[in-house]
């Protein structure tokens, strides 16, 4: 993989400071999960908005700060929604609640939307947000969805009410390979190799473009100019593709463009596994999926996720939709009930999910200098005996209720209603 | 209105045979055992004599190979969980043919010839039941072709049957038997007010039609469905088109059924006259006056399949199965059920179900129940973890249920999010409680909690051996057993498919499935059917 460039465009690269956050929180005692397969016992982990020390109990030196003991807990970094529309919608069916997809319905010619940015539609007071973060899921990748191209990718943290929850924008541009386009895969491939060429070409021809000196291009010049960073190989193109045939289209078009690209679904992918890990190309799938619920899918299996990991792949692992990201973990624990291991299932839903973004320079593990996202757990972060106790996010402790936790309350007690 | 005297004479006359056909659920051997139920650990070394009880030999043929089960059958030194209120650290469970003749810390009287499998370390349960599944009536692929769950051609269409819509082929049917379900509901979708008849099943490997895979003798429900989905679907094609519509809708269509049972009723009347007069008439020496009898005959009302499912309902014969979200809802269907004088055995989906779990308790109506779906629509928007708990809390009957081809797979796990939940949340639920949400009060919904369900003697042996605890996500189902016969064993060749992915996976197509010449004249194999139950 290549190192990760600096920011693009948008949004505040680097973690905000917060009123009151002040306070250095130290957490010591707990099993620390790095993220990146390390675990240290009886661990000492300072936050702020960043981490601050991390490391075995004794080996630091820390005063004049808040020490929470976590004696007996499981620390690990916040898991990430590896591909949601946390943000974007509110309730499914209703679609005035929804900010996921440009122009649904509309002719083919608005089938390639790249410049459609999501970070601008982002809300903070939505609902879900916290649902999620209060069961440990601190960060996600916010995809759009609909057409060939259907924008760009945005990077939030999930801190509910805040403005200031998106943490960058345009982490990689979402395409989708299959039926996308025409009515036929080879028509949805042949679409995206001209609209690539024609997005090269706009870039040295701007002016006579500008000028109308120019033949008629694959889409408007801004999503046309919205794919440069992806032709640069600066952020990555994110692929829905679940027949091999599609994975292995998908890794000619990066060859022949020099793209960086990510599989999603990846439904077969654990077929075209060595050419995958040889490309250093991502595969963000959910190991629940294994119905062959279309003739692209028929060789889905629980056990993908350890096939591909086995074979070298960089796995992560996402939990579909947005209402339920938070059963991230369980989609985690399945994949090491077919052979995952552990620790690798973990990364999957950690770390693996910022390399496949690019963002594993800030995200994704319990490292000194990263966001302090962390989660400590009860128990075993897999297991669904579990529960997040404190959820950190930027370093800060957020408040563990939500809207459905406040519902609870409310009708705890029944005996206050007419029977 | 008088409901309470109309709803005497309906249940009196929709007992009659000419609307349901006798069930042929044999209940002897429960009656037997009535006692031994409701003392499961004092009866739990009891075993019956095997000498009456031929052992039969059940063979499935699928996927290559062949899993045979000789009768009987001991599994030992696992932990049992009855889901009636017992759990065994380390016990054992003897299946004779196709029931459950005992479980306990220890069997006596294991008959001579048993086969004992040792399955320490592992924990046995119940099969899983669901009561809220569309596999075969929406089956994978989801081809347009395949979409046979909802008949979207009126808002009323009690007429339908999912039988009639069923594809045994479904390769999800599969996939939820290695997930250890044993018996599912197949319902018709919730696109109409009153979608039509369910189909109750056993997951069978081997099913040739809806038939073959019917649980025999068991009830059929009645699928109904509050809220968005019929006035969102037909608001624009003659309604309903508001949740007033909605229910206009069920008070015209169970006030037709009223009326039908009455047409029904006075021919009835009319021809028990008819039969009177002429046995008179036999007696005496007028065969003219005979003729003319003919004549009078009544003529029956002409017969309505919607009509007399709905009436089969307001009996209480087929158990009525109600889509419905919010709880301002099923508030206003208890009320119109207890009007029209039938019952609704169980709400499906309920995301609101812990706002009215007292009155589910009090009118003995269960809720099924996901463990954390919501938001999906704005009827599913006040979702919470803790529904079902909050349901048992309160006396009520929770089931967790999927809709769903994957959930399904995954019941056990389902359970334990929603019980876990509910623990943390401070509502105290045991492990046996949460696992009848997915075992013994599905079965009860479902009208077959005398069959199956719990490890009892006498029920169904549909058990299922898991790697570990059922209520953590690294455990999975080894050993599936349907009515004592093995359908499922993880990582085992015998593990049945479906014919439609046949030809697709990898080493389908390879020479070692190349089948060898047919020798001339070879007589075609005996049939090897020992009477299994389906």
């Amino acid at each position: 993989m290549r190192p990760t460039p600096p920011a693009t465009p948008a949004a505040p690269s680097k973690p905000a400071a917060y009123a009151g956050d002040g306070e250095r929180v130290v957490l010591v005692g707990g099993e620390l999960h790095t993220g990146d397969g390390v675990i240290i016992n009886n661990s000492v982990v300072e936050l702020h908005g960043t981490f601050g020390v991390v490391a075995r109990q004794g080996d630091a030196q820390l005063s004049g700060a808040r020490v929470i003991d976590v004696t007996g807990k499981h620390l690990t970094p916040g898991f990430i929604a590896a591909d949601t529309n946390l943000g974007l919608v509110e309730i499914d069916l209703e679609d005035s609640t929804r900010d996921d997809a440009r122009a649904v319905g509309q002719p083919t010619v608005d089938l390639i939307r790249a410049a459609h940015d999501t970070s601008l539609a982002i809300h903070e007071d939505s609902s879900l947000i916290q649902i999620q973060a209060i069961e440990g899921v601190t960060s996600a990748a916010v995809t759009p969805s609909g057409g060939l191209i259907a924008g760009q990718v945005t990077w939030i943290d999930l801190l509910h009410g805040d403005a200031a929850l998106v943490h960058k924008a345009g982490v990689a541009v979402r395409a989708t390979l299959g039926r996308a386009y025409g009515g036929s895969r080879s028509a949805t491939l042949s679409k995206l190799a001209e609209t690539l060429s024609d997005a090269r070409l706009y870039q040295t021809r701007k002016p006579a473009h500008e000028r109308g000196e120019s033949r008629e291009l694959a889409a408007h010049h801004l999503d046309l100019e919205a794919l440069a960073p992806v032709l640069r190989g600066q952020t990555p193109l994110a692929l829905t593709a679940h027949r091999a045939s599609d994975i292995r289209a998908a890794l000619e078009l990066a060859r022949r463009y020099d793209l960086e690209i990510v599989i999603i679904g990846g439904t077969e992918a654990w077929k075209e596994a060595e050419a995958l890990a040889r490309a250093r190309v991502p595969v963000i799938l959910q190991p629940t999926q294994n119905l062959p619920g279309s003739l692209d899918k028929l060789g889905a299996r629980l056990d993908a996720a350890a096939l591909l990991d086995e074979a070298g792949v960089i796995v992560a692992i996402t939990a579909g939709g947005a209402h339920n990201v938070r059963n991230l973990r369980q989609e985690a624990g399945v994949a090491v009930a077919h052979g995952l291991p552990w620790e690798r299932a973990l990364t999957a839903a950690t770390l693996n999910v910022a390399r496949a973004y690019r963002m594993d320079r800030e995200y994704g593990s319990v490292t000194t200098g990263k966001v302090a996202n962390l989660v400590v757990w009860s128990g075993d972060p897999l297991e669904l005996s579990s529960q997040a106790e404190r959820v950190f996010i930027r370093g800060r402790a957020i408040p563990m209720v939500s809207r459905q936790t406040l519902l609870r309350e409310r009708y705890r007690d029944l005996s206050r209603f007419s029977p | 209105m008088q409901p309470s005297s109309r709803t005497r004479r309906v249940r009196r006359l929709a007992a009659r045979s000419r609307l349901h056909a006798g069930r042929t659920r044999s209940r002897a051997a429960l009656v037997a055992l009535a006692s031994c139920l409701a003392l499961a650990t004092s009866c739990a070394s009891r075993s019956q004599p095997p000498a009456t009880r031929a052992p039969a030999t059940q063979t499935y043929t699928q996927g290559g190979s062949t899993q045979e089960r000789a009768a009987p059958l001991l599994l030992h030194g696992a932990r049992i969980m009855t889901g009636a209120g017992v759990i065994y650290p380390r016990g054992e469970l003897l299946i004779v043919d196709d029931e459950i003749v005992a479980v306990g810390v220890t069997v006596d009287d294991v008959p001579a010839g048993t086969r004992r499998i040792d399955v320490a370390g592992k924990t046995i349960t119940p099969g899983i039941i669901d009561t809220h599944s569309h596999m075969g009536v929406y089956a994978s692929p989801g081809f347009t072709a395949h979409a046979d769950g909802n008949e979207m051609v009126s808002p009323t269409t009690a007429y339908a049957r999912a039988a009639d819509g069923y594809w045994p082929q479904d390769p999800n049917l599969e996939r939820a038997r290695a997930g250890g379900v044993t018996t599912a509901q197949i319902l018709p979708g919730s696109a109409n007010l009153i979608g039509g008849r369910s189909l109750t099943i056993r997951l069978t490997p081997d099913a040739r039609s809806a038939e073959d895979a019917r649980f025999p003798g068991a009830p059929a429900g009645l699928k109904m469905a509050c809220g968005e989905n019929p006035k969102r679907l037909y608001g624009q094609k003659g309604g309903p088109g508001t949740r007033m519509g909605n229910v206009a809708g069920y008070r015209d269509a169970f006030q037709k059924a009223i009326e039908y049972q009455r047409s029904w009723e006075k021919y009835e009347a009319a021809q028990r006259e008819w039969d009177q007069r002429s046995r008179g008439a036999g007696a005496g020496d007028e065969p003219a006056q005979g003729e003319l009898k003919q004549k009078d005959r009544p003529t029956p009302p002409a017969r309505d399949f919607g009509l007399e499912t709905l009436a089969a309902a307001l009996a209480g014969d087929i158990l009525v199965h109600m889509h419905c979200y919010r709880a301002d809802e099923m508030s206003l269907m208890l009320e119109l059920a207890r009007e029209f004088g039938f019952h609704i055995r169980s709400f499906h989906h309920a995301v609101e179900a812990y706002k009215i779990a007292d009155r589910l308790h009090a009118h003995d109506t269960a809720a099924s129940v996901w463990a954390d779906w919501w938001g999906f629509k704005a009827e599913a928007f006040d979702g919470v973890r803790e529904n079902a708990a909050m349901i048992s809390r309160a006396g009520a009957r929770a089931i967790i249920h999927s809709d769903s081809a994957i959930g399904i797979q995954r019941l056990n796990q389902e359970a334990a999010k929603a019980m876990y939940a509910g623990r943390h949340a401070g509502f105290d639920i045991s492990d046996d409680e949460a696992l009848r949400w997915i075992t013994l009060n599905p079965a009860w919904a479902l009208g077959v909690d005398d069959r199956t369900g719990s490890l009892e003697p006498g029920k169904l042996a549909d058990v299922v051996v898991w790697s570990g605890d059922p209520f953590s996500v690294y455990t999975v189902a080894e050993r599936v057993y349907l009515g004592g016969a093995l359908v499922y064993e993880r990582g085992g060749e015998a593990s049945p498919r479906t014919d439609f992915e046949l030809g697709f996976r990898p080493g389908d197509i390879s020479e070692a499935n190349v089948p060898p010449a047919p020798a001339e004249g070879r007589a075609p194999a005996p049939a090897q059917d020992g009477g299994r139950p389906r």
